[in-house]
């Protein structure tokens, strides 16, 4: 009887460690986080990591060249084609200030714009 | 007398330790800026050698940006129980004025910058559904006796109406937006409220685009009051309203007095006590003082083109709503 409690405690905390491997594992791509985020709350439902608000896209331009942005499902950004710049959004909420923006360059390395 | 001996013994302990940290961070930006970039913001070079004030310190323009969001980021969690501590729940009443002003007709677009926490959005959402509704009580009163058909008009224009009032509230500090959107999914107000991370001199949105364009307790904070004047000109629609509620200068020189003393004494303190943050709430008192008095604000608020401007002052002055149309 202890013997089989014991067994099931230990299973259980390997369990345990197993899933937090995979969810650190998880962590890497910010993307990916907000995905992770939709599957661990379950009770809200996905809908409210994926809040982002589309409707706001008839108002909302690049604080630089005041021209539409394009929403980009995969990454969750909004991009301005022109300049080659990502907005990131986070919990739904774009964030709009262009220091905080993705360069898109041609080649496969990103790096944030400064400006002052 | 004890508080101004008091705030020239702190300015000179910061201005000490942080002139050095100034001159190390400036040279750490310039070096860093793409070519394509500066071609855009041209009058950058100009302003370089530029100084604000940061309270009652002076630093570099491009500096104050930075320390108010570290100010606000540190504070965002605290933010509303330190308001209500401060001003002993008034701020409520403050806000609430300033609604009563705005007036707004329900299916108006707000634009709420430094909405922070939004507090102004989501009384401006309240504040449409009731006069929503009471339109609505006031039409079924007026017609008599209505058919089974009027009865059943009246709830389908219902749904297509309520919506309609949008605010969205920008904010250039992501703490503080975080925090509003908890508070709204707590209070359960969901549609017609948007959060976005922006600056309020460089606004992420299109021109005449908002019906009403707010800056509650924001617009001290800005390092450039024109530019966000003039950002806030550009997206209001023509016919649109500018409202800005801020503090102002109190002209009784008794109340002066007496509010003088309560701002360098006890507010930081209870900046400490509440939020175990001093220099925080030592910055907003300094930079109330730091702001121009009701008159020089509204001659800038006409030079950005608006009209019509008028200021209302609450509570003797300490604080003043500004209001202006973009003709």
């Amino acid at each position: 009887m202890s013997q089989h409690v014991l067994r099931r405690l230990i299973t259980g905390v390997f369990n345990v460690q197993r899933s937090e491997t995979y969810r650190s594992a998880l962590r890497v791509g910010s993307c990916v986080k907000i995905n992770k985020r939709c599957r661990s709350d379950e009770v809200k439902g996905s809908e409210s990591c994926q809040e982002f608000d589309v409707s706001i896209l008839e108002f909302l331009v690049c604080p630089l060249s005041k021209k539409q942005l394009r929403y980009d499902e995969n990454s969750n950004e909004l991009i301005n084609e022109e300049f080659g710049i990502a907005y990131p959004i986070i919990d739904g909420i774009p964030n709009m200030i262009p220091q905080d923006a993705r360069m898109i360059q041609k080649t496969e390395t990103s790096k944030n714009p400064s400006e002052s | 007398m004890a508080a101004s001996v008091k705030t020239l013994a702190l300015r000179t302990l910061c201005a000490s330790t942080r002139n050095i940290q100034h001159v190390s961070r400036g040279r750490v930006k310039h070096s860093c800026c793409p070519a394509w970039v500066t071609v855009r913001r041209g009058y950058s070079d100009g302003t370089e050698g530029k100084n604000t004030h940061f309270g009652f310190e002076t630093v570099p323009e491009e500096e104050k940006a930075e320390r108010v969001y570290k100010v606000f980021e540190s504070v965002a969690e605290k933010y509303d129980v330190m308001n209500d501590a401060m001003s002993l729940g008034i701020h409520r009443l403050w806000k609430d004025t300033l609604l009563h002003v705005m007036n707004p007709q329900p299916g108006l677009r707000l634009l709420d910058t430094a909405g922070g926490t939004g507090d102004i959005s989501f009384r401006f959402l309240e504040y449409t559904r009731s006069m929503h509704e009471r339109q609505q009580r006031q039409k079924a009163r007026s017609s008599q006796t209505p058919s089974w058909r009027d009865i059943a008009d009246n709830y389908a224009s219902n749904q297509t109406d309520l919506p309609q009032s949008r605010a969205v509230v920008c904010d250039i500090n992501k703490e503080m937006l975080k925090v509003g959107k908890q508070r709204a999914e707590k209070a359960g107000i969901s549609t017609g409220l948007s959060w976005v991370v922006g600056d309020a001199e460089e606004l992420p949105f299109d021109d005449d685009q908002f019906d009403i364009y707010t800056i509650a307790f924001g617009i001290r904070n800005v390092t450039h009051i024109e530019q966000a004047l003039q950002e806030a000109v550009r997206v209001l629609k023509p016919g649109g309203r500018f409202l800005c509620l801020e503090f102002s200068k109190v002209s009784n020189p008794v109340l002066a007095r007496l509010y003088d003393a309560y701002s360098f004494q006890m507010i930081p303190v209870l900046g400490e006590v509440i939020a175990g943050d001093w220099k925080s709430y030592q910055y907003l008192v300094e930079s109330i003082r730091k702001f121009p008095d009701q008159e020089t604000f509204k001659e800038m608020i006409e030079d950005a083109g608006l009209f019509c401007v008028k200021y209302f002052n609450l509570t003797g002055g300490v604080v003043s709503i500004h209001s202006g149309f973009k003709l």
